[in-house]
């Protein structure tokens, strides 16, 4: 997988020069579409660098949001959002695309561009990282025959399969080794096997030092882990579970 | 090769066939307005540097007065006036060559008492005084005038700049008219392509990055579709410009329709400035558009 981009080199945000850092903490956060009802109330937690957590909870609880304003994608109501060590409240807007950079997120609806490859789908985060196709074409195609579509490299989105556009999207979300990966039903349209295959991809990411974050339905795929839990329950968040040893 | 940023669309698109037709008329205005130029110039060229000399048949021959010797007299003066290069008294055969277009050649016509005319250049740049000289000429020819034609060119050249200004305005217009479609378009574009703009805004793309997408596809899509319209313009003006090659009497009071090489080359200058009109407000619109985004 590649690594690094034009704005510097990439560091751990558990590494000496970040220090014990937390990778995402959210403070009393508050969140409200238009003058309708707070989707997330009094949101408080963190993620430390290198865990790994999955986020549960029944549909409409929230959990699509509390993604979205972890990946940028929508302002806070109120409370207090820090991200990579950042107050998102002060940081300027330029600040935001770096921070996104160093992100990964693999949408419930997989948001592939329909008129790219899926090699070139996969290869967006390194082109807009500034890298060099001559950089990247190899690690592009190892991770797409890792997650099994090393014959569909070509295929446009709309002639794949449901369960191979999900393992697109996957590759394009983990392909530039992101320091936070955020996952949106990640497993819900591959068979158990894939499910698994992509579950030790994740897992493997996170031992390299990539903070993952899960929010999923599927509950053996929790069982089978040792990972923390956090479940949303009408728009608040309590712990199921702490990470086991 | 990296894969195109925005899907290529297919056919022309109704913008496409706006902005030739935009820059067919541009076109057409453009060329209008050299053309006017030209002759603004080539009457200015015709007519000045040149005076004219009328000398009218006298009242009272009795006195002794002829026109052939008032004519006599006013040549010898003007032949001696520094500044005069050439001095050209005009036959009655040229004259009723003037005349016929608008009297006819019958014999009546011939009977008429036609003033006597004189014509002479003054050399480029010569500091001639003009009421000096038409009070010598009055002196010894007292029913003649000259004429400078100072009256002729003021109104020529007020006319031709009108026809320039006009012009001007059109082509003002058409390039208002051109940069409102063209963001309109980019507008409607941006919103097609919303779920585009927002995954690699997501991602971390910088606006630049994104903008760059927009403003290269609609600078090219313009170009193209400009180059249409303005050639299509051009082929007229060739065409016109053949016809009176090809001896086709040109069309009346209207001068030549045929542009010079040179002027056809300042024809480019519409499909590239209309490029650059879509760039510019393509980046301007990415940039507006994507503010709003968090």
């Amino acid at each position: 997988m590649a690594r690094g981009s034009k704005d510097g080199p990439m560091v751990r945000p558990d590494s000496g020069l970040y220090g014990r850092r937390i990778m995402v903490r959210f403070e009393n956060v508050g969140m409200r579409y238009g003058p309708g009802p707070e989707v997330l109330r009094d949101v408080t937690f963190q993620l430390d660098p290198g865990s790994f957590t999955f986020l549960t909870g029944p549909s409409g609880a929230g959990k699509s949001t509390l993604l979205k304003l972890m990946y940028l994608a929508e302002k806070p109501s109120r409370g207090l959002i820090t991200l990579f060590g950042n107050d998102l409240a002060t940081s300027k807007r330029s600040a935001f695309p770096p921070l996104r950079r160093r992100i990964g997120v693999v949408f419930q609806d997989f948001r592939l561009l329909a008129h790219m490859s899926a090699f070139d789908n996969v290869a967006l985060p390194l082109r807009l990282a500034g890298a060099k196709p001559d950089d990247y074409t190899q690690d592009v195609e190892e991770l797409l025959n890792w997650v099994g579509l090393g014959d569909r490299l070509n295929a446009v989105p709309p002639t794949l399969s449901g369960g191979e556009q999900q393992r697109v999207a996957i590759a394009r979300a983990v392909v530039a080794r992101p320091d936070l990966l955020l996952a949106d039903e990640p497993t819900g349209n591959v068979d158990a096997d894939i499910g698994q295959r992509l579950l030790r991809l994740f897992g493997e990411l996170n031992r390299l030092g990539t903070t993952v974050l899960i929010a999923t339905h599927d509950r053996s795929l929790i069982e089978r882990s040792s990972a923390r839990e956090l479940r949303l329950v009408d728009g608040r968040l309590v712990e199921l579970r702490q990470p086991r040893a | 090769m990296t894969a195109r940023i925005l899907p290529r669309e297919k056919g022309a698109a109704p913008l496409d066939v706006v902005i030739g037709v935009m820059a067919f008329l541009a076109t057409l205005a453009l060329g209008a307005s050299l053309l006017a130029q030209r002759q603004a110039e080539s009457w200015r060229a015709g007519l000045a540097d040149r005076i004219t000399v009328q000398i009218l048949l006298p009242e009272h021959e009795t006195l002794g007065r002829t026109m052939e010797n008032e004519t006599e007299a006013a040549l010898q003066i003007l032949r001696s006036t520094d500044g005069i290069t050439d001095v050209t008294a005009m036959s009655q055969k040229d004259a009723m060559t003037l005349v016929q277009p608008w009297l006819g050649a019958d014999a009546m016509v011939k009977d008429l008492p036609l003033p006597q005319l004189i014509d002479a250049g003054i050399q480029p740049g010569a500091n001639m005084n003009i009421a000096s000289l038409t009070a010598r000429i009055k002196a010894v020819a007292p029913d003649s005038n000259v004429d400078d034609h100072s009256h002729w060119i003021g109104r020529l050249q007020s006319l031709a700049n009108t026809v320039i200004w006009a012009a001007y305005a059109v082509l003002a217009l058409i390039a208002i008219a051109t940069a409102s479609a063209v963001s309109f378009a980019t507008r409607a574009g941006l919103e097609a392509h919303h779920d585009i703009v927002e995954l690699l805004h997501g991602m971390g793309a910088k606006s630049g990055f994104i903008a760059r997408a927009f403003e290269w596809h609609y600078f090219v899509s313009t170009l193209a579709a400009a180059a249409a319209g303005a050639g299509v313009a051009a082929l007229a003006f060739l065409l016109a410009g053949g016809l009176e090659f090809a001896g086709v009497e040109p069309v009346p009071f209207l001068p030549p329709l045929g542009l010079h090489p040179g002027e056809l080359a300042w024809l480019l200058a519409v499909p590239v400035v209309s490029g650059l009109i879509a760039w510019a407000t393509a980046r301007l619109s990415v940039l507006a558009a994507l503010r709003e985004i968090y």
